[in-house]
C-alpha cells in the first residue's frame, strides 16, 4: 500500500466527509464510520480554539448559532500551521463577507456589531500575547537623556508590540466590555488603572461620532483597553507613522490647541506604551 | 469496567536510561490551575510534591510574549517540565516543519524540558494543519517518514524525543503490529517511546488487541515515559468505540495496566493528562497521587526482588 495516495484519500476524508477514497485502506468497511472520530476531532479542535479566541463573539451569539459560524469558517479557513494559539484572523472578515450574503438572501439576521465584536476580541488576543517590551521609555530614561543634553522630543519613539489601535462603530467598545467582563470564564479586563476611562465614562461613547477609536495594550500582562479622543488619535497615528515627539503633539495640539500634552505624555509613561532604542545614546543603566 | 487479565512478569525491570528518570508522577498543566499551583508547598517542606513535575502542550506557548509565558516561567522556578508537542506531524509533511521546529526549539532553549516528546501520527497535509492525531498506517513507506519526521525534528531542536503511541479506532491495512512499527522507528532514528497506556487500552478495547502482548514486545530501554489518562464511551456507538477524551477521571482498568506496565518497564516518569471537564486541581493531585503510589509500590517490588536475589546469590 502506497503512502501518500493513503494521506491523500485521508485529506480528502478530513476535509469533505466523503469516505469512499478510504475504502482501500480499512480492514473492514462496516467500520469506515469510525472514521468520523477524526474528523469530528479535527472539527472540534479548531472550533474550540475559535470559542476561545473569540469569546465576545461566541457569548453574544450563544455556542450553538457560534458553532456553526465557526464551522464554516473552518471549512473555508482550515489552520494552516501547527498551532491553534492564534486562530481565526480573518474571522471577522469571514463574518462580514458572511453579513452581505445574508443581507442579499434576508435569510438570517445577524447583528452588524458582530464582525466589531470580533475585530475587538481578536486584537485583545493580539495584544495579550505580542512581545514583551524590552525598550520601554521611563521617567527615568527621559531624565537621562535631558542630563546628557539630548532633546527626547527628538527622539525616535515606537509604540510598543501590544498597542493596537483599531477604529470601530460608536458603542461597540461598551458592548463588547459588557460581554467581556460579565463572563466569569475568561480572564478580567483591567478597567481602572488611573487615567483610564471607566464603563461609565465608555457609555458616554455612544452619543460620540459614528466611530470610535480603541486602543489596546498590555500593562503588567493584563491588557488594558480605552477610547482615544480626537486629538489622542491624531498623537498616536503619528507615533506610528513618524515616531518622533514632537511632531506628534503637534498633530494632537492642532485638532485642539487646549490638549494637555504633559497628562497624555505621562499617561504613556505610566502605561509603557512607548519604546525607546537608546542604543545610538550609549544609555548604560 | 472489565478488567484487563495481566500476567505480572517478576525479573526486576531493567531502569531507563533516558532523561528524565528522576521524575515521578507529574501532571498535564492547565492554567486555570496556576494559582493552585503556584500555593503548593514547597517540595523540600512536603515530600508529596517532591517528585511532582508539569507537563505543555509545547504549541500552547507559541507565542511572542505576554502572561502565558510568564505563566510557565512561574511554574519552571519551581518544578521541572516536559514539552509534549501535538501540532509537529511527524508522520507526514515534513517541507513544513522549518519554523515549527524553529518555535520549539525557542521554548526549549528557554525552559530547558526534562523530556521532550511527540506523537507517532501526522496532522498536516495539502497546507492544512488538521488539529488533531490522524493515524499512520503501519508499513514501510509510513515507517520510513515517520522516521525522516523524528530524524529531522531531533536535528533541529538537537535533542532525543520520545514518541507516543496513538489511541486506534478502527484498523487500517498493515504490514506489522504496532509495537514493530515504533520500536522500528524509535531504533532507527534514535528516538525513545511514550507508552500511553490509556491510548493502548482503548487501542485494545477498540481493536482487539492484546495490550500485554502489546508491552511485553517494547524493550525497556526505550520507554522514557507513561502516559495515563480518562476516557469516553462513544455518543452514538457506546462501548463498542472508546474516545481518548481526556476529559475523565482515569479509569480502574488503566490503573491496572499502569501497574503492569511499571513491572516491565521499572520506574518512569508518569503523567496524568487532563484537558477537558476540568475538575478542581486538588482531584487532580489525587489522581497524580495515585500514581505516585503506583511508582513507590513498583520501587518497593523491585527493591525486594533485588534483596531476594542478593539472598540466593
Ligand atoms: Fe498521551
Amino acid at each position: 500500500m502506497a503512502f501518500s495516495p493513503y494521506i491523500d484519500a485521508f485529506t480528502d476524508y478530513l476535509r469533505t466527509g466523503d469516505t469512499r477514497g478510504m475504502n482501500d485502506y480499512c480492514v473492514d468497511a462496516t467500520q469506515l464510520k469510525r472514521l468520523a472520530v477524526y474528523r469530528n476531532g479535527f472539527y472540534k479542535g479548531c472550533i474550540d480554539a475559535l470559542a476561545a479566541n473569540f469569546p465576545v463573539c461566541e457569548k453574544s451569539l450563544g455556542r450553538e448559532y457560534f458553532n456553526q459560524l465557526a464551522r464554516l469558517y473552518v471549512d473555508h479557513y482550515p489552520p494552516e500551521i501547527g498551532t491553534l494559539v492564534g486562530y481565526g484572523e480573518y474571522f471577522p472578515y469571514f463574518i462580514r463577507d458572511l453579513l452581505e450574503v445574508l443581507e442579499q438572501q434576508e435569510s438570517m439576521r445577524l447583528s452588524a456589531s458582530l464582525v466589531d465584536l470580533a475585530r475587538l476580541d481578536y486584537a485583545w488576543l493580539t495584544s495579550l500575547m505580542s512581545a514583551d517590551a524590552t525598550q520601554t521609555l521611563t521617567a527615568e530614561k527621559i531624565t537621562w537623556l535631558v542630563e546628557h543634553g539630548e532633546d527626547f522630543t527628538q527622539a525616535q519613539v515606537t509604540l510598543s508590540a501590544s498597542v493596537d489601535l483599531l477604529r470601530v462603530n460608536a458603542g461597540t467598545l461598551n458592548q463588547w466590555l459588557g460581554f467581556k467582563t460579565n463572563s466569569p470564564d475568561v480572564e478580567p479586563l483591567v478597567l481602572l488603572p488611573e487615567g483610564h476611562m471607566n464603563l461609565s465614562e465608555l457609555s458616554q461613547a455612544d452619543s460620540a461620532p459614528a466611530v470610535d477609536t480603541v486602543m489596546f495594550w498590555r500593562l503588567n500582562d493584563a491588557v488594558q483597553a480605552r477610547l482615544l479622543s480626537v486629538p489622542e488619535v491624531a498623537l498616536m497615528r503619528a507615533l506610528q507613522d513618524v515616531g518622533v515627539l514632537e511632531k506628534a503633539f503637534a498633530a494632537a495640539l492642532a485638532l485642539d490647541p487646549s490638549f494637555d500634552v504633559s497628562e497624555v505624555f505621562s499617561a504613556c509613561l505610566q502605561n509603557e506604551i512607548l519604546d525607546i532604542d537608546l542604543t545610538k545614546y550609549n544609555y548604560k543603566n | 469496567m472489565e478488567q484487563v487479565r495481566l500476567k505480572a512478569n517478576v525479573s526486576s525491570p531493567q531502569q531507563s536510561r533516558l532523561a528524565g528518570a528522576q521524575l515521578g508522577a507529574g501532571l498535564g498543566l492547565k492554567l486555570e490551575h496556576l494559582d493552585d499551583i503556584l500555593a503548593l508547598p514547597r517540595a523540600d517542606t512536603l515530600p508529596a510534591v517532591e517528585s511532582l513535575w508539569f507537563e505543555v502542550h509545547t504549541e500552547n506557548y507559541f507565542v511572542a510574549g505576554g502572561p502565558r509565558l510568564n505563566a510557565l516561567r512561574s511554574i519552571r522556578d519551581n518544578y521541572d517540565v516536559s514539552f509534549h508537542g501535538v501540532g509537529g506531524s511527524l508522520g507526514y509533511d515534513h517541507q513544513s516543519m522549518h519554523e515549527h521546529i524553529q518555535q520549539v526549539k525557542a521554548l526549549i532553549n528557554e525552559f530547558q524540558p526534562v523530556l521532550v516528546s511527540e506523537h507517532a501520527v501526522w496532522s498536516r497535509s495539502g497546507g492544512t494543519y488538521f488539529a488533531d492525531l490522524m493515524p499512520l498506517p503501519r508499513t514501510q513507506d509510513a515507517l520510513q517518514s515517520l522516521v525522516d519526521g523524528v530524524d529531522r525534528f531531533q536535528s533541529g531542536i538537537g535533542r532525543r524525543i520520545l514518541i507516543e503511541n496513538p489511541s486506534n479506532y478502527l484498523d487500517f491495512t498493515s504490514e506489522m503490529d504496532e509495537p514493530a512499527f515504533l520500536v522500528e522507528a524509535a531504533r532507527r532514528s534514535g528516538c525513545g517511546l511514550l507508552i500511553d497506556i490509556n491510548n493502548l487500552y482503548l487501542s485494545s478495547k477498540n481493536t482487539g488487541i492484546d495490550a500485554a502482548q502489546y508491552l511485553s514486545q517494547i524493550p525497556v530501554e526505550l520507554v522514557g515515559e507513561i502516559h495515563i489518562a480518562g476516557h469516553d464511551p462513544d455518543p452514538e456507538l457506546g462501548q463498542a468505540l472508546l474516545i481518548d477524551s481526556h476529559a475523565s477521571p482515569v479509569d480502574l482498568a488503566v490503573w491496572e495496566l499502569l501497574q503492569y506496565a511499571l513491572t516491565l518497564f521499572g520506574h518512569q516518569p508518569v503523567l496524568v493528562e487532563r484537558d477537558a471537564n476540568l475538575p478542581p486541581f486538588a482531584e487532580l493531585m489525587n489522581e497524580r497521587q495515585q500514581a505516585q503510589d503506583c511508582l513507590e509500590q513498583c520501587r518497593h517490588e523491585a527493591a525486594s526482588a533485588n534483596v531476594s536475589l542478593g539472598e540466593i546469590r
